[in-house]
């Protein structure tokens, strides 16, 4: 059962009401980009207590971890068009190295942006913030067209 | 029941979601930004209009915030350069790997080895993130900025990260 996709009208909502749920219970902007900040922060600092937003991010590796043991592993292999591209020992680094630069960028323009598709693009537009809604216009339109390209190129 | 304890179980809840639903899969998302699959954009869109619908009750309401008792209320942000240029950035990284920072952490929980070298990358850009803003903060402004500056204040990142 876990293995079928979780019909959209139903994963959708539930998301939407995680961000309902930090803005009632502690008034706080759900975000995943805050949330690896918060860890990154604390530990670079030497301190190894984080706030509600670190133990969200732990909450989320643990989710993905329960997720993973109850449906038996990951319904997917190898790291789609990426390693279908590159394959092989070589190929393997070349992955590595191509989603290591990924990280850096995803990592880098979020928090220049102030937010990532769950802090910008769920919570800010649900709050109608005008940054946001030009902030998930730019990722959305970035993003298509980034992957048109390699699309085009592969 | 603390924030903390509250955003773990909010976590949990997000991460199972966000597994089920595929999210974690490169593969699921490319469909959606290929328009070769309309989940992406239907689940995007069920999860803010519930988002939004929700929020507008609690704005209309202002209750006393379950855990820690300060009123529900928010402000908006207005939209400044960084906003265009983060979000381009990170619309490059999100397109060549179909991973966003949630994604990035339930990857890494279930066990997917590629989530690692991922994971990396967006800790030394939160890293490089940090260095450009001291940066560019010890440095004296010579003259009033014309435009809104591309790394915000440590305030102005605060509000909003």
């Amino acid at each position: 059962m876990l293995h079928s996709q979780l019909p959209w009208w139903i994963g959708g909502p539930a998301l939407g009401l995680c961000v309902v749920a930090m803005r009632w219970l502690m008034n706080e902007r759900l975000g995943v980009m805050g949330a690896w900040s918060d860890i990154v922060e604390n530990v670079s600092a030497r301190r190894l207590s984080f706030g509600p937003f670190g133990w969200m991010l732990i909450g989320l590796v643990v989710g993905g971890a329960v997720f993973g043991l109850i449906a038996g592993g990951p319904d997917f292999h190898g790291y789609g068009w990426l390693t279908a591209t590159f394959s092989g020992t070589g190929g393997t680094i070349i992955v590595a190295a191509i989603l290591l630069g990924c990280g850096l960028l995803i990592g880098l323009g979020t928090k220049i942006a102030g937010g990532c598709t769950s802090g910008n693009g769920l919570s800010g537009n649900a709050m109608v913030s005008p940054a946001s809604l030009v902030a998930t216009a730019t990722f959305f339109a970035t993003g298509i067209v980034v992957t048109l390209i390699t699309e085009a190129l592969i | 029941m603390s924030t903390r304890v509250a955003g773990a179980l909010i976590g949990v809840v997000f991460g199972v979601v966000l597994s089920w639903s595929g999210m974690t899969s490169p593969e699921v998302i490319r469909e959606g930004l290929l328009f070769q699959s309309s989940y992406l954009f239907l689940f995007f869109f069920g999860a803010v209009s519930t988002a939004f619908v929700g929020l507008r009750l609690l704005k209309r309401k202002a209750p006393p915030a379950l855990l820690t008792g300060e009123t529900v209320q928010w402000e908006t942000v207005k939209p400044e350069r960084r906003h265009v240029a983060g979000s381009l950035i990170f619309g490059i990284g999100w397109g060549i790997s179909g991973a966003c920072p949630g994604p990035i952490a339930t990857q890494l929980g279930q066990g997917i080895v590629w989530g690692v070298p991922l994971t990396v990358g967006l800790v030394l850009g939160i890293l490089l993130f940090g260095r450009m803003q001291s940066r560019a903060h010890a440095r004296p402004a010579r003259r009033a900025p014309a435009k809104s500056p591309v790394v915000p204040s440590p305030r102005a990142a605060d509000a909003t990260a």
